[in-house]
């Protein structure tokens, strides 16, 4: 390192011990990501948004109001894929609610004056997300596989998984985005429309063949439809379509956009 | 003096805000190994001169440096630790997880349990940092400041809303960490603080540095008490040399004598005969900063008669919202 040592910092008796890095502690991305896991495990409100509700949802959805066994075993399959993307969803977003609330305490700065760099941050941010969204897919499987006898091949469950795990990335960004541009109560009033909006438009909740005919056409064109399609194609036993990915991939350019114009905005007021 | 052996350097820095201007030419370097005090009243630019040299905003001129470089460069090199103004810690986690990973951060950290300890609060480590009450939370911040052990600590303001025994406990900490051969600079608006716990004190108003030298020196030209009373009409000749006096100013048919050893102006006052109405008080964080931004007058002669009065009322509504500086013992 080229930094300048201060001449008259006094040798003091702790220097020798210092010389020497603490056991214990790691580096600081890894850390920082286990510090806001553990942060956003803690928030009651996260844990019913991200977990519980569509946990909840699934089962209610797959256990109300349909008789026919064709049809309720189809049904479980598609609202499975469906209800674990939209408690990813959510708890993609949830992460621009976390960067809001450190707005919110004076945080974001106190991270700046540490050696911390803002790169390190906003990236210990996103991989936050990428463990915080586990949990709603891990439930929602598994509620699939336990409670409603969901039959799927072993790679069919990984594909599945592993697809809603990847796919979350542009609505992290897009978290990241509500966060770092607006303030407090209307990162959460934005998160919760985001949601609440990309959600049924993208017909994780009903399916879109439900809709009428000019929402079905839009609904091609969102983000959650196609987020849905990376674990209904597996169900049918194929890869996501190019259409697919080639739609993801522009949200995924648009989110990110959206998001580093926010920091930069925010890094100038904050 | 040499640059490296500076740990700050502010020349002519310049910041407005909108028309109004935070920094209005300043100047301050702080040596290696030094603790300075910035005092100053509430809007006198402290944190602003705080916030640029931390990095957290740019001069509109002037040059800003930290240990000889750019401050983000000496940020980014884990020399620096900030107890900011503003900044809460955040909900949810533990005192111990919150500084654990806050060293975690600086290439040559203290163990976490050895920050806490300096700060008072060892014992807290289990705590979630919402429970805290105010007093330890601050604490926590100062230990986020110190637990990277950095070779500059800036505290903007750290006493404020604490209680007398906690701003006592506050001071002690800062002296530990200062007594190890780090430099440390903070800002108060209250003398005796900046008296007791810095090296050196530098008074900023209306964004420049109006006075710099130690508590001592400070306290004499801003201290003191206010010895006031009716001239009845007799003149203000003879004033200026009674014993502890350091200024006269005249108010309208009132005398105001600012003096260093009260007593004995008074009694002298009595022994010509001279007490009509008489008070004593504390000189003010106003008086002070009348003293000092009168300008270039040489120490000792008071400002123009007659003149203070609607300065000392402006003076009053600017800064009435601001604790006094504290000069009295």
């Amino acid at each position: 390192m080229s930094a300048p040592t201060p001449t008259a910092r006094a040798p003091h008796p702790g220097s020798a011990r210092a010389a020497v890095r603490p056991a214990g502690l790691g580096r600081p991305l890894p850390r920082y990501v286990a510090l806001e896991v553990r942060r956003t495990l803690r928030d009651g409100g996260f844990v019913v948004m991200g977990a519980v509700m569509p946990l909840a949802m699934y089962l209610l959805f797959t256990n109300l109001g349909i008789t026919d066994a064709q049809d309720r075993a189809g049904y479980a399959r598609y609202s499975m894929v469906g209800m674990a993307a939209y408690g990813a969803l959510g708890a993609a977003l949830a992460v621009g609610g976390g960067v809001a609330e450190d707005k919110g305490h004076g945080w974001l700065r106190q991270l700046r004056v540490t050696p911390l760099s803002p790169l390190q941050v906003v990236t210990g941010r996103a991989l936050t997300a990428s463990v915080t969204v586990l949990p709603a897919i891990v439930a929602v499987l598994t509620a699939g596989a336990l409670a409603d006898g969901v039959r799927l091949a072993a790679w069919q469950w990984a594909a599945t998984a592993v697809l809603l795990w990847l796919g979350t990335l542009p609505f992290t960004l897009l978290g990241l985005g509500n966060g770092y541009g607006l303030t407090g109560q209307t990162t959460s009033v934005a998160n919760t429309a985001c949601m609440m909006g990309l959600s049924v438009a993208g017909g994780l909740w009903i399916p879109a063949e439900a809709f009428p005919h000019w929402l079905a056409a839009l609904s091609r064109w969102t983000p959650t439809a196609r987020y849905g399609d990376l674990g209904w194609s597996i169900l049918d036993n194929r890869a996501p379509g190019l259409g697919t990915v080639a739609v993801l991939a522009g949200w995924l350019a648009v989110f990110a956009g959206y998001a580093v114009l926010a920091y930069r905005a925010s890094a100038r007021t904050a | 003096m040499a640059t490296p052996s500076n740990a700050v350097r502010l020349a002519q820095v310049r910041k407005k805000f909108g028309a109004v201007p935070a920094l209005d030419g300043l100047d301050l370097t702080l040596a290696a190994g030094e603790t300075l005090a910035l005092l100053g009243r509430n809007g006198a630019g402290k944190s602003t001169a705080i916030n640029l040299l931390l990095g957290l905003d740019e001069p509109d001129a002037g040059r800003v440096e930290l240990f000889g470089g750019p401050p983000h460069a000496a940020v980014a090199a884990g020399l620096v630790g900030a107890m900011l103004q503003d900044a809460r810690p955040i909900p949810r986690v533990t005192v111990g997880e919150l500084t654990a990973f806050v060293a975690s951060t600086y290439p040559l950290p203290m163990r976490p349990a050895e920050a806490l300890a300096l700060a008072g609060i060892a014992e807290l480590a289990a705590r979630r940092v919402d429970k805290l009450s105010g007093g330890q939370a601050q604490r926590l911040r100062f230990a986020l400041a110190v637990t990277g052990n950095p070779a500059l600590i800036v505290l903007d303001e750290p006493t404020a809303a604490l209680d007398v025994e906690a701003r006592r406990a506050f001071w002690r900490s800062m002296r530990g960490y200062a007594a190890r051969g780090n430099t440390v600079l903070f800002s108060t608006h209250y003398l005796e603080e900046a008296d007791e716990n810095a090296d050196r004190v530098v008074v900023v108003d209306r964004g420049r540095a109006v006075a710099d030298g130690t508590g001592e020196q400070i306290k004499q030209r801003v201290g003191g008490t206010l010895v006031s009373f009716d001239l009845a009409g007799r003149g203000s000749e003879g004033l200026r040399s009674l014993p502890g006096v350091t200024a006269v100013e005249i108010r309208g048919d009132r005398a105001v004598l600012r003096t260093g050893d009260s007593d004995a102006t008074v009694v002298a006052l009595a022994a010509t005969d001279r007490v009509r109405r008489l008070a004593v008080t504390p000189a003010s964080l106003e008086d002070a900063f009348l003293t000092l931004t009168a300008g270039t007058r040489p120490q000792g002669e008071g400002p123009p008669s007659g003149e203070p009065a609607g300065g000392a009322a402006a003076g009053g509504a600017a800064g009435s919202a601001a604790p006094h500086l504290e000069v009295s013992r």
